[in-house]
């Protein structure tokens, strides 16, 4: 289920400008978003992308990042194939058509 | 009319709920609730209809509050969790106490890093309270090998005692306004100075309310054969206190150890009360023999409960929350072990059966009559 571009997203993109992205949303975590498996947002960075999410799916943030901002330690956030801490972190540039992807770390015990 | 025995038991890989009629002859076991992450504390909060609650520490995406209103049949997350506020600059790692307030949906939980939280609505909302969580000594305090947590939390009246490790014992007399360290006799076997003012790891504390001003305190033991400077610190693990946590004494003497997790006072009796003495070092029960250890005098002396429990070969641990009493009139003592039993002493401990021995370790047991 791939989230519509509703109004939001259009005045979002005609405030700022920035290219539209995709966060692809992992099962774990489609509760906190209404279901939604892709959400398509504006984002410059992936920290607006955070902040996108922050303000309009605020549930969802909170399972990503914890109160200071940062990114849950046991998450890692892919663009496209390349994990974030491969790149510039947060800070990565964002370009049309690139997919945002956060998955849980593997883990065993 | 109570007439349900209902334990919580929040183990590595969820919360399980078990019941029984009052006889306590055969539990039945659900579970495990949540999306199998540790579970450290739970609450069994019975004022009005019961309401069961369960911390969920996500290590992915962070703490959730688990909440039940039909028992323990199925549980759902709360609206919200414990969280500082976004200038703060801690982030919340783990909930370590969940207790009820003084209103009638108001709860209270103790997280890490060593915090405190107030709910006047049973979860769904939280703020945090500025009196302990901000305290000038907040920053100073240095987790143990749990963590810095703060485990207990003890209402009593307009008073609130709390228990972190390793930050000692605090107390408010105004309701939670203000908070003092109050640490008299409360040693600290790994500190260059063993009576520090704060910064103790104390491990459990419970109190009685037939016993105004008796406090117990579970304290982090095990130092009599220290060689370090200041020499030995012996009897420090297991303490009193007979003005509401302003001095404490030991009421070590007797046991094969003063290291240990838990305390539990009998809920009839404010001069009866349980430990369960570990080797410092492994933290499994000494010789290998697992026993509870009983004072029917306030602590002056110690008996040993053991009867149906392992003789030998046995190296589990008994965590801080992992020990409770149930209210019956004769009551019964609950353990949870590391290795994933659970453990019954029928008559007040006299008598051990494992209800269950193949859960997953276990963090916490709560019990209530409902």
């Amino acid at each position: 289920m791939r989230l519509p571009t509703a109004g939001d997203t259009l005045a979002r993109h005609l405030m700022v400008g920035a290219p539209t992205i995709t966060i692809h949303v992992p099962g774990l975590l489609r509760d906190s978003c209404a279901g939604w498996t892709e959400l398509s947002i504006p984002a410059r960075t992936v920290r607006a992308a955070l902040e996108d999410l922050e303000q309009h799916h605020s549930a969802l943030y909170r399972n990503v990042c914890d109160e200071t901002g940062a990114v849950r330690r046991h998450l890692n956030v892919f663009v496209n194939a390349d994990n974030v801490r491969d790149l510039d972190g947060v800070d990565t540039t964002l370009t049309a058509g690139d997919v945002v992807t956060i998955l849980p770390a593997v883990s065993g015990g | 009319m109570a007439d349900r025995v209902l334990l919580t038991i929040g183990t590595k890989k969820g919360v399980f709920v078990a019941d029984a009629a009052k006889a306590r002859r055969a539990f039945t076991l659900r579970g495990p609730f949540g999306p199998g992450v540790p579970v450290y504390s739970t609450l069994i909060d019975a004022r009005g209809t019961p309401r069961l609650y369960a911390s969920c520490c996500n290590p992915f995406f962070g703490m959730k509050v688990l909440r039940s209103t039909d028992m323990g049949k199925s549980f759902t997350e709360t609206k919200s969790a414990p969280a500082f506020p976004k200038e703060d600059g801690r982030a919340l790692v783990n909930i370590w106490s969940l207790e009820a307030g003084g209103g009638k949906k108001d709860l209270l939980c103790g997280v890490e890093p060593a915090s405190l939280f107030r709910s006047p609505d049973g979860g769904d909302s939280w703020e945090m309270v500025p009196g302990i969580s901000n305290h000038e000594h907040a920053r100073q305090w240095q987790p143990g090998g749990g963590g810095l947590c703060m485990h207990t939390i003890i209402r009593d009246g307009n008073r609130v005692h709390l228990g972190i490790s390793t930050g000692g014992h605090y107390v408010s007399e105004d309701g939670g306004s203000t908070f003092t360290a109050s640490n008299k006799g409360v040693g600290a076997g790994f500190a260059p100075d063993p009576y520090p003012e704060f910064g103790q790891c104390v491990h459990k504390m419970a109190r009685h309310d037939d016993a105004p001003g008796r406090l117990y305190m579970q304290n982090h033991g095990g130092w009599s054969e220290w060689t370090g400077p200041g020499g030995p610190r012996p009897g420090i693990g297991v303490l009193r206190s007979d003005d509401y946590g302003r001095s404490w004494r030991s009421i070590a003497k007797g046991l094969p150890s003063d290291f240990g997790f838990p305390i539990v006072v009998h809920p009839h009796d404010a001069d009866t009360v349980y430990v369960m003495p570990l080797e410092p070092s492994t933290r499994t029960c000494p010789g290998a023999a697992p026993a509870v250890w009983r004072s029917e005098n306030g602590g002056d002396s110690w008996s040993r409960l053991a009867r149906g429990l392992p003789k030998k070969q046995t190296y589990f641990t008994v965590q801080r929350d992992a020990m409770d009493v149930d209210r019956l009139k004769t009551p019964a003592l609950y353990f949870g072990t590391t290795t994933g039993q659970l453990w019954i002493g029928r008559e007040g401990g006299e008598q051990w059966d494992c209800l269950f021995d193949s859960l997953p370790p276990i963090h916490n047991v709560k019990v209530a009559v409902v």
